[in-house]
This record gives structure tokens, sequence and C-alpha cells, in this order.
């Protein structure tokens, strides 16, 4: 089996609020791995992924990652973190009125210093990266319309080129294609798979549907009230356990 | 729950009650000046009407009768729906009419309303003669006026311009969404209560203050409408940034992009045409405080006004009126069509 890239350590989270959304979660994010976190709807899975680049910050536990516990680094440590583990989000989360290849370059904003990217100063090198990454996934043509402009589905792609301009060695993604019409979901995830196997990046994952996770997936964790309640293979997955994730008399839909 | 409405209820009624009580003690009594003067002993009378009008109104909802208060207040489920009372019968209709009408008639009062004053010939004659002088303007003062707009309309710009920069970097402290840590959400509430302390003085009473600090005359008024400005566009300007869509923040944040980087591309290209907007729209309210603002020594049109208007020259004040209508509606012309453009 390869390396671990990433350990999760007892890993909590309470929210200000009182509400416990992460409950001892402990897991390996293997090295290439295209890793898929299941569970309902506030079963803890976006507080996962936003505690392992500390876009929240865990209260308790530990996250190895390139030997070092990253769960309690602060300031300019965070931000290196942050650039080595990128994230795409449901709702893409670009700029809208920036041009597609402008988003793109954004993702070079952690190895610039503040003053040159006030004045968008992005290298000539960081501009090829970016242009590479536009044809990565398929969408070089539109460098320069504004992000705005794109359909949902294309509007991801570009978030997924950001992403890679940032070189991560591990991408997070929160419910990639919660918001996209099931033709697109496809594509995107294609893209997303294209990533994990040529690129060679890891990819932590999180999903709504059972079918995708069985297409895409290498494996599979599921969470339950912010628990870990399963950890194996996507076709270990039977009724037994989809009823145990996802409730009882809960019903699979499939996306095609 | 039930006694929440209850409490409100009580309140609202004797509350009424004392007021009620209040009105007909001064109509019955024709007090004079002094005694009404006496807050001691009056407070003390309308506190006493206050915890009658408490036992009132409890009285009253025992005996299940149906105050103003009750019927305001009051939640679906503890209104007697059963009661078929004509509306015009009720007592919550009396207790309304009685207060209205109570009420307008203090305001008659009290506003000195009197259409006497408001017939009399003599007064009437005056009128139409200052209209009529005012309605023949006298253009020789013309070119004096424009010069004098021309500074008005300066002084409004140099204060939009100068609370400009201010305000830009003041809005970013004074947001909530930004300022989240114990100690920056310190310097917000600090900021915010100085803000609010500001904005709440009218420029017209910055002017006076600035008047004797540098001297009457158009640098008072433009400093007036600086600190008012800083005042409102920083508010203006926060609120924007608060109402920013945090997904872009969160997409640029997860890129390792520092906490300035971050305000630069993602919130600021978010914010800049509502920055804009509102700017122009401050510069337009800005042209017509700085004419009120003359009057009380700002400089401009103001000024000019406030001078012949004291020597009751109407048809120099007409057509200074004439210019400073054309100004402030084309101003405000151009900047709707702006903002417009803007969106």
């Amino acid at each position: 089996m390869s390396q671990t890239i990433l350990s999760i350590k007892n890993l909590e989270k309470t929210y200000p609020n009182g509400v416990r959304a992460l409950k001892n979660v402990s897991f390996d994010v293997k090295q290439g791995e295209f890793l898929v976190v299941i569970g309902l709807s506030g079963s803890g899975k976006s507080t996962l992924l936003r505690c392992m680049n500390r876009l929240h910050d865990p209260t308790g536990g530990e996250i190895w990652f390139e030997g070092q516990d990253i769960a309690k680094v602060q300031g300019q440590q965070i931000r290196n973190v942050r650039k080595h583990m990128a994230m795409i989000f449901q709702h893409f989360n670009l700029i809208p009125r920036h041009s597609v290849l402008s988003n793109v370059l954004m993702g070079r904003l952690g190895y610039m210093s503040t003053l040159k990217s006030f004045f968008g100063k992005f290298s000539s090198k960081d501009r090829g990266e970016a242009r590479k990454y536009l044809d990565l996934v398929g969408i070089g043509s539109k460098a320069h319309i504004r992000a705005d402009q794109l359909s949902g589905g294309q509007q991801q792609r570009v978030a997924i080129a950001r992403a890679l301009t940032q070189e991560p060695k591990i991408l997070l993604a929160d419910e990639p294609v919660a918001s996209l019409d099931p033709a697109t979901c496809h594509t995107v995830m294609d893209y997303l798979r294209k990533v994990n196997q040529e690129l060679g990046i890891t990819i932590v994952c999180n999903l709504h549907f059972l079918s995708l996770v069985r297409q895409y997936a290498t494996r599979v964790i599921a969470l339950k009230d912010g628990e870990l309640v399963f950890e194996g293979s996507p076709k270990d997955i039977d009724n037994a356990w989809f009823e145990k994730i996802y409730g009882e008399g809960a019903k699979e839909v499939h996306v095609n | 729950m039930t006694s929440k409405y209850v409490f409100k209820r009580t309140v609202f009624d004797s509350i009424s009650f004392a007021y009620v009580c209040s009105i007909l003690l001064v109509a019955l009594l024709h007090p004079t000046e002094e005694t009404l003067l006496e807050m001691g002993r009056n407070f003390a009378i309308f506190g006493a009407l206050l915890v009658t009008g408490v036992g009132i109104s409890l009285g009253l909802g025992r005996l299940k009768v149906g105050t103003l208060g009750h019927t305001i207040f009051a939640p679906s489920h503890a209104k007697n729906h059963e009661d078929t009372t004509p509306t015009f019968l009720r007592f919550s209709t009396w207790h309304l009419i009685i207060t209205l009408l109570l009420t307008i008639l203090v305001g008659a009062n009290q506003t000195k309303f009197s259409f006497y004053e408001l017939t009399d010939p003599g007064g009437f004659a005056g009128a139409i003669r200052l209209f009529k002088g005012i309605s023949n303007p006298n253009f020789a003062i013309f070119p004096m006026a424009v010069l004098k707009i021309i500074e008005t309309f300066f002084i409004a710009f140099m204060a939009t311009l100068l609370a400009i920069p201010i305000a830009f970097i003041g809005s970013f402290f004074c947001a909530k969404n930004i300022m989240k840590t114990p100690v920056t959400f310190g310097i917000y509430a600090v900021l915010r209560f100085f803000l609010n302390i500001t904005r709440s003085v009218e420029a017209l009473i910055w002017a006076i203050i600035f008047s004797v600090w540098v001297g009457i005359g158009p640098f008072a008024g433009m400093l007036a409408l600086w600190l008012h400005s800083v005042a409102s566009l920083t508010k203006q300007y926060s609120e924007i940034t608060e109402a920013v869509n945090e997904g872009p923040i969160e997409g640029i944040r997860s890129t390792g992009a520092g906490f300035l980087q971050t305000i630069w591309y993602a919130i600021v290209p978010q914010i800049i045409l509502p920055y804009v907007a509102f700017t122009i729209d401050r510069w337009d309210i800005n042209v017509r405080m700085a004419t009120i603002i003359g009057l009380v020594g700002g400089g401009g049109i103001g000024t000019m006004l406030i001078k012949y208007q004291g020597q009751a020259l109407w048809p120099e004040v007409g057509c200074i009126i004439v210019v400073i209508a054309a100004v402030v509606w084309l101003m405000d012309t151009a900047s709707a069509h702006l903002r417009e453009a803007l969106k």
C-alpha cells in the first residue's frame, strides 16, 4: 500500500454555538488516492475539509501533514498549509467580475508578496502555468471572458484550474457537483479523476450521490453526526451500510 | 408568553390613560407656565396617573373589556372572537378615537395653528410682495452668484474627495465580517461609536465649530462637510462590505492568500461599484448641504444668500435661488444617470 500523505488523529470541532460537528475523527489519507467522504447534510463533511486546510480551527486532535501537526499552526504557516492543500467549493467561489485567467492566476497569491499581488504582477512563468491548467480542464479558449459569464460546470473547471495553479499535493473538493446538473456533474468528476490519475494529486472529495462514489472513489469514509462510521472500498457499501449511514428508509438516488 | 402580552397591554393602556388624563387636566385647570415648569411635581402627578392606569387596565382585563392595548398586543388565541358588539360600540374603538382626537387638538395648540394668521390680509400681502420680488430675479448679481455657486460646488467636491480615502480604509475596520476576533472587534466597536457621534452632530453644528477654528469662509464649510462625509461614507461603505458574498473570500483564503490579499482580491471587486455609486450620491448631497452650511458662515452661495436675505433684497434672493435650483437639479440628474449606469 502506498504511503500516508495526511493523517488525522482524534479530530474534534465544536462551534462557538455549542454544536459538536466532529467527534474524535481519525483516518489516514494515502498518497495518490481518490478518497470520498459521504454522509448526510450536517454530518460534518464540510467542517472536516475546512479543518484540514484550516479555514476552520479544530478544537482538538492532530492533523499530520508533511511531518508537521498542522492542527495548531498559526499565521504564515497556515498559509503554507493552504498553498499545498488546494480547495474547490460547491459554489465555485470565483471572483465574478474578474476574467477566467485572472481567477486562475489567483492560485499563485500564496507564493507572492502582498505588494506585487496588489499590482497584479504575476510572473510570465505563473501565466504559463495558469494557461497550461486552463487547457487541461478544456477551457483555454475562454481565458479572457468574465468568470460570471460561464456556466456552472465551466466555473467549476476554472476553480479546478485555480487549485492546480497552486501546485498542490492534495486537492480538497467540497461537494464539487452538488449545484450542477447531472450531465455536467460527470464532466467535472471526470476532470477531477484526470487530475488524480494524470497529475498524481491526492483528492479528498465530499459527495452526496452514492452512484458517483462507486464510479470515482478509490476509497470511502462515511460520517454520521460528526463520527466516522465507515471506512473501506466503495463496493463494500451494501444496503445495510447505506441505511446505517443515511438512516432507515433512505432510498438511493442514481445520477446518470 | 401570555404574561408578556399582558405586560405590553398594561403598559400601553396605562400610558394612554395617564396621557389622556394629563391633557384633560391641563385643559381644565389652565395652569400657568410656571406651574408647567415644576418638573418634580408634574412627574409625580403623571406617575400617579400611570399607576391608576395600570389598575384600570388590569381591572378592565378581568372584566374582559377589550382595551386598545389588548386589541394591539393580544395574540389571536387570547382575543374574544365571539364578540358581536358592533365596532363603533367597542371600548377599544372609543379608546382610539379619544386618544387620537386629543392628540390632534394638542398638536394644533402646540404649533399655534391659526386660520386667522393664515388669512390675515396684511400678512398675506407681505408674502405676496416677497414672492413677487423673488419671482422677478435681479440678474445684475448673476455673475457673482455663478462665482459663488462654483465655490459651493468645489466645497462639496473637496469634502467628498478628501473623505474617500479615510472612509475607504476606515470602512474595513467598521465591517463586522472582517473584524471578527476579540481584539479587532474592540477596534470596530470604538470606531463605530465615534462615527455615530460624528454623524449625529449635524454638519450645520460642525460648520459653526470650524468657522470659529479656521474663520468664516469656504474652508470652514468644506471641513464641516468633510467630517460629516467621512462618518456617513464610512458607514455606507462598511455596510456594503458587510453584505459581500463570503464564497469568494473563502476561495481566496483557501489559496494561501494573506489578509490584505484577501481583501484586495475577494472583497474589493465586489464592493467597488457600489462604493462609487454611494460616493457620487454623497457628492450630490454635499452640494445641497453646502448651500445650507453657507448660511452659518461656511462660504459659497449660502453666505451670499443670507447676506441679501438679511437686507430683504428679494429680487437678488430670487436670482440666487434660480442659480441654486439649476445646479441642484443638474447634479441630481447627473448623479442619477451615473448611478444607473454603474449598476
